[in-house]
């Protein structure tokens, strides 16, 4: 749409009275240039079906109807039951009963579903008929005549078990369809996207404020901006290591995470990864996982089980020099003597920490 | 007990095509949940279609297929009316048979 016409809808939207008001104030602008639109030309423009059903035109289609029409200008395209996933992705399917009754799809929420279809994420039926009467077929927009769009509706409703197979869709039910739309609570408003005031100020939206949070920089500021392609330092270990995860053969190697070894050049590592650098070196690792049990337990559960315990520095220096079993259960921990006393206290002082890779 | 399979099958130049949308898990045994236990396998193994009371397609489906699987097909003859039945079987022993009238 030109910026003409552009400027043109804006002040036709509010119906007759601005249409009377508009040639003095378009038009003072631009003299000489067109003339003001046509009662039936802003009728002809004026297609929009709003969530309150206002434009909605009349008519009714039957579910039958619809597989026929749907077979004719839809699923080529679409699918024969709106499941292709090869123009877009699918219309139907990812819905249940339950949805039906709550309104909100689960699938979203838990996101089970491998993928959004129109009927997940669509609350409203107007914006269904709105669309595929504006859009559809995409071949051939604004061909189909409304009662085509309505059989139609009722078929991709039918699909997804919101109306059953007899059900005929008219100007005068759809209220009710609306009812059992399954994501017909789905909706939110409290974000930047709606136009207009904000939710406190009579509108819809929060005003147009944007999602991010970003706050202006007042001081240390950094001077430059450098590009670079790393792991933050919170998410080293959120994976353990990737490159003991990787196949050793092939093109692709993980990179060395959760281990001092990925720390860069100069900066020497700290305390805790050298601990964990230790651990490795003196095999401990290969029994024990930070998070998870190999051969023996987790440095995260041996940390839950001795939490609070003065005296389980002691003890559990003593059981890894010692060895032993019984605790975790029947397999043994074999003596650790080839690490050095202070090693050992190092160790379990730094699983008693928490086993921090950093 | 399953949700009913969406099928469509039409007549053409002595030719049917049939189209099934069938409802299904497909769950294949490999995946977790979020507490790390293993999700047990849940897949169809066996479908069968028949014309009126002929079999004109037998497959084995394993693992490897998609949830809610999508399956067409054609065969030879089939006239307006004829009734086309589908069925399908699963590793849990559940089954589901639906029927069309070719169209
Ligand atoms: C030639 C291919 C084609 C045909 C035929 C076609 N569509 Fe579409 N349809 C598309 C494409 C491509 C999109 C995505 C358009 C976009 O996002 O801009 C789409 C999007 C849609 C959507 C919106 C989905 C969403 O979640 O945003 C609906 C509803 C829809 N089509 C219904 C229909 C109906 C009803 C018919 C038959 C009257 C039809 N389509 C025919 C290609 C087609
Ligand atoms: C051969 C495998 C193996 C190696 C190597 C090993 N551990 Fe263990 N570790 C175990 C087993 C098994 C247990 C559980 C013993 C039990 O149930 O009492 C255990 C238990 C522990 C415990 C808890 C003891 C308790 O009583 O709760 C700590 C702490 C520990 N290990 C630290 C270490 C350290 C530090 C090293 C490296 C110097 C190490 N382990 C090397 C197998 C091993």
């Amino acid at each position: 749409m030109s910026r003409f016409s552009k400027t043109l809808m804006a002040l036709f939207v509010g119906g007759a009275t601005m249409a009377a008001l508009a040639p003095a104030m378009a038009f003072d602008r631009y003299q000489g240039i067109g003339r003001p639109a046509t009662a039936s030309e802003v009728k002809a423009w004026d297609i929009d079906v709003r969530p309150d059903f206002v434009g909605l035109p009349k008519g009714r289609g039957t579910v039958d109807q619809g597989v026929e029409l749907w077979e004719t200008h839809c699923a080529s395209c679409h699918g024969a039951f709106g499941e292709s996933n090869e123009v877009f992705t699918p219309i139907v399917g990812g819905t249940t009963q339950d949805d039906i009754k709550t309104g909100r799809v689960k699938a979203l929420v838990t996101g089970d579903a491998p993928q959004r279809s129109t009927l997940m994420k669509v609350p409203t039926v107007s914006t269904l008929f709105d669309y595929i009467q504006r859009a559809m077929p995409w071949t051939a927009p604004k061909s189909l005549k409304p009662d085509e769009v309505y059989a139609i509706l009722a078929y991709i409703l039918n699909l997804a078990d919101v109306v059953p197979a007899d059900f005929e869709l008219s100007d005068e039910n759809i209220r009710e369809v609306q009812e059992r739309m399954p994501n017909r609570n789905g909706m939110t408003t409290d974000h930047g996207m709606w136009p207009g005031a904000g939710a406190a100020k009579g509108g819809i939206g929060n005003g147009g404020k944007p999602d991010v949070k970003n706050v202006a920089c007042m001081k240390d500021c950094k001077k430059e901006v450098q590009i670079v392609s790393a792991l933050p330092d919170y998410a080293q270990d959120a994976h353990g290591n990737l490159a003991e995860q990787n196949r050793p053969v092939g093109q692709t190697r993980g990179k060395q995470t959760g281990t001092p070894a990925e720390q860069k050049g100069d900066a020497a590592p700290s305390a805790a990864a050298a601990t964990l650098a230790l651990a490795n070196e003196k095999g401990c690792m290969a029994c024990h996982g930070v998070s998870n049990k190999i051969v023996g337990p987790g440095y995260n559960e041996i940390l839950a089980k001795y939490k609070g315990q003065t005296d389980a520095e002691a003890k559990l220096i003593a059981k890894v020099k010692a060895g032993g079993q019984g605790v975790w259960g029947a397999v043994p921990m074999p003596p650790q003597g080839h690490v050095k006393d202070e090693e050992i206290k190092q160790l379990v002082q730094w699983i008693l920490e928490g086993a921090k890779a950093q | 007990m399953a949700n009913p399979m969406r099928i469509r099958a039409a007549a053409k130049d002595g030719v049917t095509e049939v189209r099934v949308l069938m409802s299904h898990v497909m769950e294949t045994g490999q995946r977790k949940d979020s507490s790390g236990a293993v999700i047990p396998a849940h897949f169809i193994t066996e479908l069968t279609a028949k014309h009126n009371d002929k079999v004109v397609l037998s497959a084995q489906f394993g693992p490897s297929v998609s949830t809610n699987p999508y399956l067409a097909f054609k065969f030879n003859g089939g006239a307006k009316g004829d009734k086309v039945v589908v069925s399908w079987v699963d590793n849990k022993g559940d089954s589901r048979t639906d029927e069309v009238q070719v169209a």
